[in-house]
């Protein structure tokens, strides 16, 4: 049984589902820390899966959605990478304050990864960061997104010369604020260094995929995620759950 | 969860709490609460309730500053509600909206009820409105259709569009010239025909009428957009009329043919154009609701001696 509830600032509040252990459970904290816009909406059955696996083996899970996206409150237009970066400090907040756990551990997909070492970089609270196909840097992620935008527009939608180009500034179908954009640009590959590599694990779904910073301990759980994709279907990569299981719950 | 507008709740309800969903709340309830329907936005195929592109979000929030409250629901097997082992998609469909109309009643009364469903969503909501006379309305995003004037009549006008020099030739040139350049196994894949309608679990088309002709019978309305993804069953606005031939058709229904637009609603001004509409077409329910409130005022005002309504 999930708790599900809203948190934060009370005009831009955050929802989360609360994943309780089922037996007792352990002094562990995961906070999954989801990927942006399409992908956020393919993953959620198969991060939903992961929560609840996570608390039949013991421990607390909590699940939450960026300001501007999913159920959260605030528009997307409005919010920036330093609001989402809060987000991410208050959900760990509330999941302690819910669990009473001492130790916490991140799950970071995709950008969520980038936005979990940025903000656990700076707090030193993280015993363990898991990332799951993390984007190399903020730039790289926004061409991508640029990239399915332009396959949006080509699929033989007829457009006016003034739709085309209101719609060129989106990003893979959203409209995003000139300060998201330019603090997306920002966040490059220092955010993971800035974590000490001890604490982090790279599970990438191809071997092509690297990471930007060396020594880090990486596994590969092959499943063909398709992250740039205009695509909506739902991805369910049991092996890649088998795996960010295991590296979230070892000792 | 409330702001200045809205209050949004989390609901976990049906036998052990099994079925998910948010309840939106207008912070102040109109005076005309208890008349004015509340929207029941339901999960679009395998996709959980916050809708493609976060559209069953934005729109519910857009509804209640009009005073409309919504549930946007993951139906079970969607989002955060299991599935229903053992039933068939219709059997779990009818369990979970069971369910939608017990925590409904239980929390805002027995209200009228507008049903809004995009693609397998709007099958759902056809079945489901068939059955439950509370339901005065239906948003529609890419329901089924059948042809009109008979398959001859269908067909002629595909033919008459394919020789119309008009943006579809450029875009059937478009894709032919994409075809021949590409490799050949990415031809192939891109290339297979996608029947849109092979994966839906559709009603025929004697419960699309039935459906319709209930609401109108509840004095209900009906709001059908078509876009793009229908083109290979539904080419003309006004198709959906004509093929169920429902008496009074026009007049309790609105029928778009948006060919630019993307099933999903992928561009954000594609967006902001459905959700505009559908505010639009939701307003008529408050004028509705104002005019019936003046009747029932005039009805229940004294009689003059001189046999008129006093003012």
């Amino acid at each position: 049984m999930i708790e599900a509830f809203f948190f934060g600032p009370s005009n831009q509040q955050v929802f989360a589902s609360y994943h309780p252990p089922v037996d007792g459970g352990s002094q562990v904290l995961t906070v999954i820390c989801p990927p942006l816009f399409n992908e956020s909406v393919r993953t959620q059955l198969a991060l939903r899966d992961l929560a609840i696996s996570l608390a039949e083996r013991g421990q607390h899970v909590l699940r939450f959605d960026y300001r501007g996206t999913g159920d959260s409150f605030g528009e997307l237009g409005k919010v920036a990478i330093s609001d989402w970066v809060e987000d991410i400090a208050l959900a760990v907040r509330e999941g302690r304050d819910l669990s009473g756990s001492s130790v916490v551990r991140l799950l970071g997909v995709r950008a969520g990864a980038l936005l979990a070492c940025r903000w656990a970089g700076a707090s030193g609270d993280v015993q363990r960061l898991v990332l799951w196909d993390p984007v190399h840097d903020g730039a790289g992620y926004l061409q991508a997104l640029r990239r399915i935008q332009g396959e949006i527009i080509e699929r033989d939608l007829p457009l006016s010369p003034a739709e085309r180009r209101e719609t060129l500034q989106e990003h893979a179908g959203h409209r995003l604020s000139e300060r998201m954009v330019e603090e997306f640009r920002l966040l490059d590959a220092s955010a993971y260094s800035s974590v000490p590599k001890s604490r982090l694990c790279v599970v990438s779904t191809s071997s092509e995929a690297g990471f930007p910073v060396q020594g880090v301990p990486q596994y590969l759980a092959r499943f063909a995620c398709n992250w740039e994709t205009t695509l909506e279907g739902l991805m369910m990569p049991k092996p890649v759950l088998e795996r960010l299981s295991t590296c979230l719950t070892m000792p | 969860m409330s702001d200045h507008a809205l209050t949004e709740e989390p609901l976990q309800f049906g036998e052990g709490g099994r079925l998910f969903g948010i309840l939106t709340l207008p912070s102040m309830p109109p005076r005309n609460a208890e008349e004015l329907p509340v929207f029941v936005i339901l999960s679009a195929g395998v996709l959980h309730r916050v809708g493609p592109y976060r559209l069953h979000v934005r729109l519910g929030r857009e509804l209640v500053q009009m005073g409309f409250s919504s549930l946007r629901v993951d139906l079970a097997g969607t989002g955060d509600s299991p599935p229903r082992p053992g039933l068939t998609n219709q059997q779990s469909v009818a369990a979970d909206f069971a369910d939608v109309l017990n925590v409904l009643e239980s929390r805002l009364g027995r209200s009228p009820l507008v049903l809004v469903g995009l693609c397998s969503g709007a099958d759902n909501a056809v079945r489901l409105s068939l059955k439950e006379p509370r339901v005065v309305g239906m948003v529609l995003l890419d329901p089924v259709c059948f042809p009109d004037h008979g398959l001859r009549g269908f067909r002629a006008r595909r033919i008459a569009r394919y020789a119309n020099p008009a943006r579809y030739n450029i875009a059937w040139w478009k894709r032919r010239f994409k075809s021949l350049t590409r490799l050949r196994g990415e031809k192939q894949e891109a290339d297979r025909p996608v029947d849109p309608l092979a994966l839906r679990d559709l009603p025929d088309r004697e419960q699309l009428r039935a459906a319709f002709e209930a609401i109108r019978e509840r004095e209900g309305r009906v709001l059908s957009v078509f876009t793009r993804y229908a083109h290979g069953y539904y080419d003309q606005a006004g198709q959906l009329g004509r093929a169920l031939g429902v008496n009074g058709y026009k007049e309790f229904c609105t029928e778009l043919f948006w060919p630019e637009v993307d099933h999903t609603y992928r561009l954000e001004l594609h967006r902001v154009r459905l959700i505009e509409e559908i505010k639009t077409w939701a307003g008529n329910y408050i004028r509705d609701s104002g005019s019936k409130r003046c009747r029932a005022s005039v009805e229940r005002a004294p009689i003059s001696p001189g046999g008129h309504h006093s003012p």
